[in-house]
């Protein structure tokens, strides 16, 4: 599979043959999202005893370039809720104005008597889930899709830690762990290794998820040529979200590539 | 190197997705920018009894390669009172492209829950059956690529399985298998549901053998079978795994089963 | 439809019993849906008891066949014994090639051909190990029917040999005509 945001939404490669770009070169007064531009890559989220961790890094890349270094890709839903972003940017800061809108509305309809019983709205992680849900397959019946795979970390209406993800086609589904882009095939083995299940998940404290997320948010950047060892974690439980936008990859050790052989003209 | 490939069709590996013959569009077409579909891997399989039938489907949902999810129900109760369907009637399995399969499921839903509203009665699953090919053929020219069976309970207590095509083209049956593997269990099922090729020993030679004769399959033969035909199916098949959920419609409602299945 | 793989149809399987092995094939030849002949086997004979089934393009089955039989004729001659007495060592023994070469030793059984999906589904839930011959020919029987009736290009009857240590049994299988 190619993970990259620009083969998102395209007929696979290796089923329909080598996807013709000249598709893409129209006249046409309209223009609609045909293809990503500024894209942010994985974004891998894990659930644990008490709630969800959602992390992604602080890179938007213009194709090959390391255009904006400094992109926040997670962004909070009314205090209580996070979705981090993968793929395109713009439609990314189009959403995330949306959802603020939504925000704003729902607080003034919740208001009141539920501020004062420490309800901060009405819309749990799992309805935002939802919402987003149809929001992105309506797009992309519209053959107007927003160019995104999301996640949504947070609670559900029991309290349970909810975990879910959104594609631009409007495909919606939950795991114990998910990553989108590259993070689905080199993060979410790691994951899967602590938190198989739900039960397995359940078993998990903060401290352990977050050394998980640590150790993932390494791996990619160490074989994920868009990404960047400046990134953003948050910590969703019952208490809010903590999300931190400035953090640092620690301790890389790039040992390992004295180890790689076998390409060039290296023979040894 | 597609052209050594084995498979009948595609030249390609034999994915669900990949089964209709491929003829590349003509020149100048402007065709697909966004191509609106994926396939989500996965099966269903139904089987109706005398006085039951069984849906069921495996729960994994992949793109790709990429296992997304080792638990994503693709059998559904449908036209229940409330939300949480507890006293549902009828079953509808969705296999193809997730996301239409369950926008169909929520549109038959919110229809069967209408006219319980409006006639105080819940749907037959003959009606509902009809319903849902109306649904598909709708979007004709936009398809809804899922492919869709219904179960339940007929006027007369017996079992019920309607299968259907994505654009709303039905049957009733007794026994039907869709998605991904739909191929390695059609099979199956024709031997051992309808007891095709099966013949009473010594009855006669080549033609002239007689046909053994069918007998409906108790509740236990047919769940056993249901099992048999997927964990074969998970053994050939990368796309089917991880679950079997088995929803079991008797008289006295809807009883699901969850089992596992390997998660290779 | 026009992939060389598929023109012509036909479905083959091969299993493995106990001290015994069985291999069958369908009698279909067909130009794309057109059915041409009811009796167009595809099973080969290399000696005592060696058989190889092929699936595929018919003209090449027979260049392939013959090609096959010209190499074991002239390894007969060379080495003045029958091909494969040492290699085969009257095991019960199955393989299966691609059409490329690479080799597919399993210890269960093969299959080929346009009904591949079918058969994999079929041998996959009627196999066990340890079956005795007519046991063995029940269930690749049941396995090859059933997976070519809901296969287009394949059907007709068929062929099914069981290879014992002393004996071989060929039977013919008559299947539906449509």
């Amino acid at each position: 599979m190619d993970h990259r945001p620009q083969a998102w939404g395209r007929p696979r490669d290796d089923v329909y043959g080598a996807y013709d770009y000249s598709y893409l070169q129209s006249g046409g007064p309209k223009q609609m999202t045909q293809s990503p531009v500024v894209t942010g890559t994985s974004v891998i989220g894990i659930k644990f005893k008490d709630g969800v961790i959602l992390a992604a890094d602080n890179l938007a890349s213009y194709g090959s370039l390391a255009r904006f270094t400094d992109v926040k890709r997670l962004r909070v839903f009314l205090g209580t809720s996070v979705v981090g972003f993968g793929g395109d940017v713009s439609d990314m800061q189009y959403l995330d104005r949306h959802l603020n809108e939504l925000a704003i509305d729902e607080s003034y309809e919740g208001g009141g008597a539920q501020e004062e019983h420490g309800e901060k709205g009405k819309l749990n992680a799992a309805n935002l889930h939802t919402y987003l849900h149809k929001l992105m397959y309506r797009r992309r019946n519209d053959f107007d899709p927003l160019w995104n795979q999301v996640l949504v970390a947070g609670l559900d209406a029991a309290g349970k830690p909810h975990l879910s993800s959104v594609d631009l086609r409007g495909t919606a589904f939950t795991s114990p762990s998910l990553a989108t882009g590259f993070g689905a095939a080199l993060a979410q083995p790691i994951m899967r290794k602590y938190a198989a299940t739900e039960e397995d998940a359940a078993r998990l404290t903060r401290d352990q998820a977050v050394k998980v997320v640590q150790d993932c948010m390494k791996v990619l950047y160490y074989r994920d040529a868009r990404s960047l060892d400046k990134y953003s974690i948050a910590v969703v439980t019952k208490d809010g979200v903590e999300l931190k936008e400035d953090e640092q990859l620690e301790k890389q050790s790039w040992a390992f590539a004295e180890q790689i052989r076998g390409y060039g003209t290296q023979t040894v | 190197m597609a052209m050594f490939s084995q498979n009948p069709l595609m030249n390609g590996p034999n994915y669900s997705f990949s089964d209709a013959p491929k003829t590349s569009a003509p020149e100048g077409s402007r065709e697909h920018r966004f191509d609106p579909y994926t396939d989500n891997g996965g099966s269903t399989l139904a089987i109706a009894g005398a006085d039951f039938a069984i849906m069921a489907g495996d729960t994994r949902l992949t793109s790709g390669y990429s296992i997304n999810s080792r638990h994503h129900p693709k059998v559904f109760k449908i036209g229940g009172t409330t939300a949480d369907q507890h006293d549902a009637t009828i079953v509808l399995s969705v296999v193809g492209f997730a996301a239409d399969g369950e926008a169909l499921k929520e549109r038959l839903d919110s229809i069967c829950k209408m006219y319980r509203y409006r006639h105080g009665k819940p749907m037959s699953v003959k009606a509902c059956a009809q319903r849902l090919s109306t649904i598909l053929y709708q979007k004709r020219f936009f398809p809804y690529y899922a492919y869709a069976i219904l179960g339940g309970l007929d006027e007369a207590g017996k079992g019920a399985v309607y299968s259907y095509d994505p654009v709303g083209s039905y049957e009733r049956e007794q026994c039907r298998a869709g998605g991904a593997a739909a191929s390695l269990i059609m099979p199956f099922l024709d031997n051992q549901v309808n007891f095709k090729n099966q013949y009473v020993p010594g009855s006669g030679e080549g033609h002239a053998l007689q046909e053994r004769e069918r007998r409906p399959l108790s509740r236990n033969e047919v769940e056993i079978l249901v099992k048999d035909a997927f964990d074969g199916a998970v053994e050939r098949h990368i796309e089917v795994g991880d679950g079997l959920q088995m929803m079991v419609i008797t008289s006295n409602g809807v009883e699901e089963i969850l089992l596992p299945l390997k998660k290779d | 439809m026009s992939s060389p793989f598929s023109i012509n149809g036909g479905a083959c399987v091969a299993m493995v019993g106990k001290d015994c092995v069985a291999i069958a094939c369908d009698l279909r030849l067909g130009l794309q849906a057109l059915t041409v002949s009811n009796n167009f086997p595809k099973i080969f004979q290399y000696g005592d008891n060696v058989f190889l089934g092929l699936t595929g393009l018919a003209t090449d089955l027979s260049t392939v066949s013959d090609l096959f039989r010209y190499k074991v004729n002239m390894y007969r001659l060379r080495e003045e014994r029958n091909i494969a007495p040492k290699t085969f060592a009257n095991l019960p023994f199955i393989c299966g090639f691609d059409s490329i070469g690479c080799i597919d030793f399993a210890a269960d059984f093969i299959v080929s051909g346009t009904a591949t999906d079918q058969l994999y589904g079929m041998c996959e839930s009627l196999w066990e190990p340890n079956l005795a011959p007519e046991d063995l020919f029940e269930t690749i029987s049941q396995a090859l029917m059933s997976a070519v009736d809901r296969d287009a290009l394949s059907g007709w009857g068929a062929y099914v040999y069981i290879i014992e240590k002393d004996k071989v049994t060929k039977r013919l299988l008559k299947g539906r005509q449509d």
